[in-house]
């Protein structure tokens, strides 16, 4: 049920679960002023992630490499695009020092995209890697990474620094990706890098993730779930597109909490071990609150 | 003592605005800290701003369908 809000100046109206905490509180400020301390980019910042609130005031925040500034332009992402900055070498020793004084036990690294870089900042992902592992043995190590261009090399460069979960995004459903992604992107490359995670020893849980409220079918999220396991997904995460400013794209349709229920039943019985699937859930979202083998829909 | 409500800075450099939804209170109602005070609305969302303080709003210094920035007053808690 929708409650319509009709005021003068509104931009949008939204259904009732559309709705978050206001980022507020000494917690959410410790670690927005850390985060500041240390010159580190969080992609629940840069993309303006709904649910920054919740999780900076628990300590939790993604961190975004390789500068804030993005080599592609995605129709859906707040995320600058333009000119990228220059790679700081020091940075995989920030985020390092970010996890510890953070208190992370699980900790999400994701980056723009750097068709600039030769290897796609592959190097510079390994080194935060080990540099996190190294100052933090005991956490857990996601990464989530841009396609890289499909290239065998600079993909298994972040895999032999072994991440314990790698993620890449497939975003949306094959059908959609002439108007949802950037140009550059290719669903089937994207598939291939998962598959090439799949493939790789030592194996780390492989994930993705996908927006729904594009404007696609149950059909359609049938063929990208079905896809997503042949590759060997463990991990599959579906959340609401939500349009982060008036110059991206609409919002196509806000799918209700049991439409969510019925996309994790349809993963499960594909044979996708592990779904989360919610108006807000993002594939980094909570990531260590869900452990492996468990599956869940999360309305709220 | 008073408190000025502010639209909490998320540090995002490229700023962020928001447009105000509804009211959850009048000015002159007693509120606790942690209740709804007001609903704002950006592009992405519906938010809620909880009270800070436990007190009595005296005064709202922006109205329904306002555009407003981070670190803008909201509103007066009188505590």
């Amino acid at each position: 049920m929708f409650h319509v809000y009709r005021n003068p100046g509104m931009k949008a109206d939204f259904p009732d679960w559309i709705r978050r905490n206001w980022p507020s509180g000494k917690d959410f400020e410790a670690t927005r002023d850390l985060l500041d301390d240390l010159g580190l980019n969080t992609v629940c910042s840069s993309a303006q992630c709904p649910n920054i609130a919740e999780c900076w005031q628990h300590n939790r925040a993604t961190f975004l490499i390789l500068g804030p500034v993005c080599t592609r332009n995605c129709p859906f992402c707040a995320v600058k695009s333009g000119r990228p900055h220059t790679v700081d070498p020091q940075e995989p020793h920030r985020i390092a020092e970010g996890v510890s004084r953070l208190g992370l036990d699980h900790v999400v690294l994701t980056s723009v995209t750097r068709d600039d870089m030769p290897d796609g900042g592959a190097a510079h992902f390994a080194a935060t890697i080990d540099a996190t592992r190294s100052r933090n043995p005991e956490t857990i190590i996601e990464v989530l990474i841009p396609d890289l261009q499909g290239r065998a090399e600079p993909i298994n460069t972040i895999l032999d620094a072994q991440p314990d979960v790698f993620g890449h995004n497939i975003e949306t459903v094959p059908r959609l990706y002439p108007e949802v992604r950037d140009p550059r992107a290719d669903y089937r490359r994207s598939l291939e890098v998962l598959d090439t995670a799949n493939t790789h020893l030592p194996r780390p849980v492989v994930k993705s993730a996908i927006m729904v409220g594009h404007g696609e079918t149950p059909d359609d999220v049938r063929i990208a779930l079905n896809d997503l396991n042949a590759v060997g997904c463990d991990a599959v995460f579906i959340g609401q597109y939500l349009q982060p400013a008036p110059n991206l794209r609409n919002v196509v349709e806000f799918l209700s909490p049991e439409r969510f229920q019925e996309y994790s039943c349809m993963a499960k019985a594909i044979g996708i071990p592990q779904v989360v699937a919610g108006p807000f859930v993002r594939s980094s979202y909570w990531p260590q609150a869900i452990p492996l083998g468990a599956s869940q829909c999360v309305t709220k | 003592m008073r408190h000025e409500v502010k639209l909490s800075d998320i540090g995002d450099e490229a700023g962020r605005h928001a447009t105000v939804a509804f009211w959850h209170i009048d000015e002159g109602e007693e509120i606790e800290e942690g209740d709804d005070l007001v609903e704002m609305v950006t592009d992405k969302a519906a938010f809620n701003v909880a009270s800070p303080k436990s007190g009595v709003v005296i005064e709202k210094l922006v109205q329904e369908g306002d555009q407003v920035a981070v670190k803008d007053v909201l509103c007066i808690i009188e505590f």
